[in-house]
């Protein structure tokens, strides 16, 4: 028997009975699911819309004895954010950080997942060891002597400084390694060799054009990792207008002294591009997602 | 025809090649990960105020390690959260998946997207937004509840029951995402086999006992491996949920908070280390043990 | 072979393949596909528009010397007067904000690693006792004691303020603080009462004068009489530094099971446990605990001079119904104030390379924190009173304030000046209040637990808890193998 037809992914079509019942229980729990996931994105709407003045005093949108008051909506939070200095570099510093950490680090993940996958080789056992091992290190742990590091490498205050440590992801090695032994078959390789196809052509043409999700996927994961992450960047640049979009949010809270309003609204400004970006490609990453876990 | 291939014989797979590939991922692994690993180890075995101040204090920081209270603390937290994380989380993902596929469902699309989507704003966000959900008297939760159900308005959840805070704030971080994995597992369950199930008159639940378990088990394996490390290595959510603190009694101490705590706040970057030392073991063993565990099941 | 179970989304089928179909079809597809996929080509056209704004977008190269500090409002505060100062002097200086855990993180490595540090650091009393931590001779700041007594600036300031940066008899930063701490208290809702809080001396007069105040647990809207909880290890140290008590001795040796810090922490156990508690949590720096406050759910609070900046920013509300009054002793003729907080300017020593560089910083943090114009911006724009003895007269500081109902608040916090007790330089200091902060949770549990509301059955058990959180600092003490055995049993090394 064919396998093909017997997966739903062959293309035919499965003959189901559809439940009205079953169908109308599952929107129901979808969408209280769904509706506690969006909970806290429109509370921080309300917080970031809410003048500060009375910030504490409404839960969710401002009121006025008792009445939800629309007209107290204001975009002076918004105001005050964008007119702070350096808020546009930042954002800049940002958006490169982030892409060009994305784009390297899965170039070098997809690279050695290739490597892991598709060749037989003395040590390529302890390498898949190895990259299942940096796992399960904690970050924290190398913490201290990583910025010393950095430091007699001359890169303290640097953007490499912060790309550099960021690209070689053993959880991506290990995804894409995953992609391409179910999606890239050997023969395939082996015919590309056969006809005369070079090793970098090889795997620029052949294979990473069958693991485009998990590019995709991966992308987005490093992406996102990076664009969140304000540990890092704030300790190893040391210019002020090099810190991210990240740090400069993580500099509105200080310990004696908040303007909620502003943080609320500087935290909303850091994950809409994030949510964009993710409506856009999120075909793509969902696929890619699912095709990085099937295979063990 | 095309130029020759690096390979003596065609079709052969060459030797350097796979090196070749590798090398950009062990040349940056090696130099800003195994480096200060190694370093890090060193430091384990030393006690340092700085490079004119460092002594050799051999097992000292082990030893101190297996009799210091707030170490055990800190492990039976990390140990609650990731079996409470695990137990909760898992079937949550996983049933939410299967509600996705309910035949005939439509609007899967927006709903995924919904779902997925707390994965993506970071631990910052999560952090403060739990810390307004959870607060004592004027906490959305509380506050919800109290209007709902009579619930006592101060129930301290970031006092008294900070695990079970824990858990559910990362359960809203992460259950979209290991739903996704989910989906994927279940959209390859072959169908044949459910319907054979069916034909020989097992029920819903046998089937899926019977049919669907076995059939996810190597995503389910790969995501509870997943989840475990993760969970083991939680620190930003608690420290900044509890204000840079690790909670009153230090409930909300997690072994790599514990870590940062002494290598940072108590500067004491050799027992952090020790620290560091024993969590990778410790992670270490768990991977072991599970992948074993996956392989025996594959074989029966 | 079978094909793949999952098929690439631009749906190239996969299937045994002859070579002459893999050159034509992959050829054209392959790389092409792969680069024209949205999302790598969203990420490249990011990755390089990025960097050719940023290539377009010099970052100007700023020469001179550099300070870093942690307090955004501190930041705003110096900015014109750092201005002012490169205008009129050949050293330059730029402010660099950074957030406290990156100030700390990158102040230990430069004094533990070498890693760059600034040429002045301003820190905060917990991180700067950090820099303490090894040998005298290993401080990552200069050591300023000989300088400060020949220009009688040890004379000049208030001598308590000196105490958190003064390790071992030598002292490595310059104050800018007092920060005495005074109770401010809901005068709106105690007059009305016809309370007279003239009367209030001690700590036993606050709670009986102001009983009629209390709706304890149960009423439809609770009041209590004071906020504090025992979570709030801040006030906790401020209570026991009041009453003569902390954590450790001035040679740094830890005295935290003392019979004082026992005697206070049950009484604030006894206060915050049972139906009958007087004592309500509203959390400070929140807004949640702003809420409360404005409510009445507390009906007093500790206010160090700071806390009165933030109240004005945060609450408005509570403009004209507060008033301040001196903390009630712990006994008759008791101290009536405390201390909270407290931030310090030092030279890094790995900034100084000759004596002239010492020189540029040492004038310039005089004139940053000594000079009178920042004794007043610090006082108009962050309530801060200076702990410069010479600018004391200032009228300023004799301006009613409107906030707090027409008190003279800056004369009121500078009057309790010298009375601010000493606080320890030790670096053990965070861990000695994480560990009696331990001790006050577990104390509270145990009272709830076993139903002791009462100061006499509460204090064998703070004896107890106290003891536990002594003897966890005595081992960590003990395990440094840097501290001589004369520093351990005390006396200098």
């Amino acid at each position: 028997m064919r396998p093909a037809t017997l997966r739903n992914s062959g293309g035919v079509t499965p003959r189901v009975r559809v439940s009205r019942t079953r169908v109308a229980t599952a929107h129901v729990l979808l969408l209280a699911a769904s509706g506690l996931m969006l909970v806290p994105f429109i509370w921080l709407l309300c917080a970031s819309l809410r003048p500060a003045d009375a910030f504490f005093q409404d839960l969710f949108l401002p009121t006025r004895d008792g009445h939800v008051a629309f007209d107290l909506l204001t975009l002076a939070s918004f105001e005050r954010l964008f007119d702070m200095a350096g808020f546009g570099r930042s954002l800049l510093n940002s958006i490169f950080l982030s892409s060009t950490t994305a784009i390297l680090g899965t170039l070098v993940a997809a690279m050695g997942g290739y490597a892991l996958a598709r060749f037989r080789f003395r040590g390529s056992k302890a390498c898949t060891v190895l990259v299942l091992a940096a796992v399960t290190i904690p970050g924290p742990l190398l913490m201290a002597p990583g910025y010393q590091f950095l430091y007699r490498l001359g890169l303290l205050d640097s953007f490499w400084g912060v790309i550099l440590p960021a690209i070689a992801p053993a959880f991506g090695v290990f995804l894409f390694r995953q992609a391409i032994l179910s999606a890239v078959p050997q023969e395939l390789l082996e015919a590309a060799r056969l006809d005369g196809s070079g090793e970098v052509n090889t795997f620029f043409v052949v294979a990473l054009p069958l693991v485009r999700p998990m590019v995709a996927t991966f992308l987005m994961i490093m992406f996102l990792g990076t664009w969140n992450n304000f540990v890092g960047p704030q300790v190893v640049l040391q210019t002020p207008e090099k810190f991210p979009l990240s740090v400069a949010i993580a500099q509105l809270k200080s310990t004696y002294y908040q303007d909620y309003g502003l943080q609320m609204a500087g935290t909303l400004v850091s994950i809409v591009p994030v949510l964009i970006l993710f409506m856009f490609l999120q075909r793509e990453f969902v696929d890619g997602l699912a095709a990085g876990a099937v295979k063990e | 025809m095309r130029a020759a291939s690096i390979a003596d014989v065609p079709g052969a797979q060459p030797r350097l090649a796979p090196w070749l590939f590798l090398s950009p991922f062990l040349l940056v692994f090696l130099v800003f990960t195994a480096y200060p690993l190694v370093q890090a180890m060193v430091l384990s075995l030393q006690q340092t105020f700085g490079p004119q101040h460092t002594r050799f204090v051999g097992l000292r920081n082990f030893q101190f390690l297996f009799s210091d209270p707030l170490f055990w603390t800190a492990l039976r937290n990390t140990v609650v959260y990731s079996l409470g994380s695990l137990l909760i989380q898992l079937p949550l993902s996983l049933g939410l998946a299967m509600l996705l596929e309910t035949p005939g469902l439509r609007g899967g699309r927006l709903y995924r997207v919904i779902l997925f989507s707390p994965s993506l704003v970071g631990v910052s966000f999560a952090a403060m937004i739990f810390a307004v959900i959870f607060e004592k008297r004027t906490g959305l939760l509380n506050v919800a509840l109290h209007r709902t159900i009579g619930w006592n308005l101060d129930f301290a959840w970031l006092e008294r029951h900070v695990m079970p805070a824990l858990i559910v704030a990362s359960l809203w971080m992460w259950v979209g995402f290991n739903m996704t994995y989910f989906s994927a597992a279940l959209k390859n369950v072959r169908r044949d086999l459910l319907e054979a199930a069916e034909i020989d008159g097992a029920g819903p639940w046998r089937r899926f006992l019977h049919v669907t378990i076995p059939e996810i088990s190597p995503v389910a394996g790969f995501v509870v491996l997943l989840s475990m490390i993760g969970s083991f290595q939680l620190f930003e959510l608690p420290y900044l949920l509890l204000n840079s603190t690790a909670g009153p009694g230090n409930r909300g101490m997690t072994i790599v908070l514990y870590l940062y705590q002494t290598g940072f706040e108590n500067s004491d970057l050799g027992y952090a280390s020790a620290i560091g030392w024993v969590l990778g073991l410790l992670l270490i063993v768990m991977t072991v043990f599970q992948r074993v565990l996956v392989r025996r099941s594959e074989a029966a | 072979m079978e094909a793949a179970s999952l098929h690439p989304s631009f749906g190239v089928k996969v299937q045994r393949v002859t070579p002459a179909w893999v050159r034509h079809r992959l050829e054209r597809l392959g790389l092409v596909a792969t680069v024209t996929s949205p999302v790598v080509l969203a990420f490249a056209l990011l990755s390089l528009a990025s960097f050719t704004a940023m290539m377009v977008w010099p970052i100007p190269s700023r020469e001179g010397k550099t300070m870093w500090l942690g307090a955004p409002p501190h930041f705003r505060m110096y900015e014109p007067m750092v201005a002012e100062w490169n205008k009129t002097h050949e050293s330059r200086f730029r402010l660099v904000l950074l957030s406290q855990p990156a100030l700390e993180r990158r102040m230990l490595s430069a004094f533990t690693s070498g890693t760059p540090a600034a040429d002045i650091l301003e820190v905060e009393r917990r991180p700067a006792a950090r820099a303490f931590m090894g040998p005298l001779e290993g401080v990552g700041f200069v050591d300023l004691t000989d300088r400060l007594r020949v220009e009688g600036l040890l004379d000049e300031l208030n001598g308590p303020s000196f105490t958190p940066w003064t390790s071992r008899g030598r002292t490595f930063g310059l104050p800018h603080d007092v920060h005495s701490v005074m109770l401010g208290y809901r005068a709106d809702i105690v007059e009305a009462a016809g309370i007279d809080v003239s009367q209030i001396e001690t700590w036993e007069d606050y709670f009986r004068i102001m009983k009629p105040l209390l709706q304890g647990p149960g009423s439809t809207q609770e009041r209590y009489l004071l906020n504090l909880w025992e979570t709030h290890g801040d006030h906790i140290e401020l209570l026991l530094l009041q009453a003569g008590g902390g954590f450790f001795d001035p040679q740094d040796r830890p005295i935290i099971a003392s019979e004082v810090n026992a005697h206070v922490l049950a009484k604030i156990i006894s206060w915050c446990v049972g139906p009958d508690r007087v004592c309500g949590d509203a959390p400070n720096f929140m807004a949640s605990g702003n809420r409360l406050k404005v409510e009445g759910y507390v009906l007093a609070s500790f206010m160090p001079d700071w806390m009165c900046g933030i109240y004005r920013g945060e609450m408005p509300q509570l403009g004209g119904k507060l008033k301040l009054m001196p903390l009630p002793a712990w006994e008759r003729g008791g101290r009536r104030t405390s201390v909270w907080g407290g931030s310090m300017i030092g030279i890094s020593k790995s900034g100084v390379r000759t004596p002239e560089d010492f020189e540029k910083s040492w004038a310039f943090a005089k004139e940053l924190y000594l000079s009178p114009s920042l004794a007043r911006t610090l006082y108009e724009v962050g309530d801060i009173v200076t702990p410069v003895k010479s600018h004391w007269g200032d009228p300023i500081f004799d301006r009613p304030d409107a906030y707090f109902s027409g008190q003279p608040k800056g004369r009121m916090y500078l009057d309790l000046a010298p009375q601010v007790p000493a606080r320890s330089s030790s670096p053990y200091n965070t861990m000695a209040w994480l560990r009696v902060a331990d001790a006050a949770t577990a104390l509270a549990s145990w009272a709830r637990d076993n139903q002791k509301f009462d100061y006499v059955d509460i204090l064998p058990e703070a004896k107890r808890v106290l003891a536990q959180a002594h003897g966890q600092v005595q081992a960590q003490i003990d395990r440094n193998v840097f501290l001589s055995d004369a520093a351990k049993s005390g006396g200098v090394p």
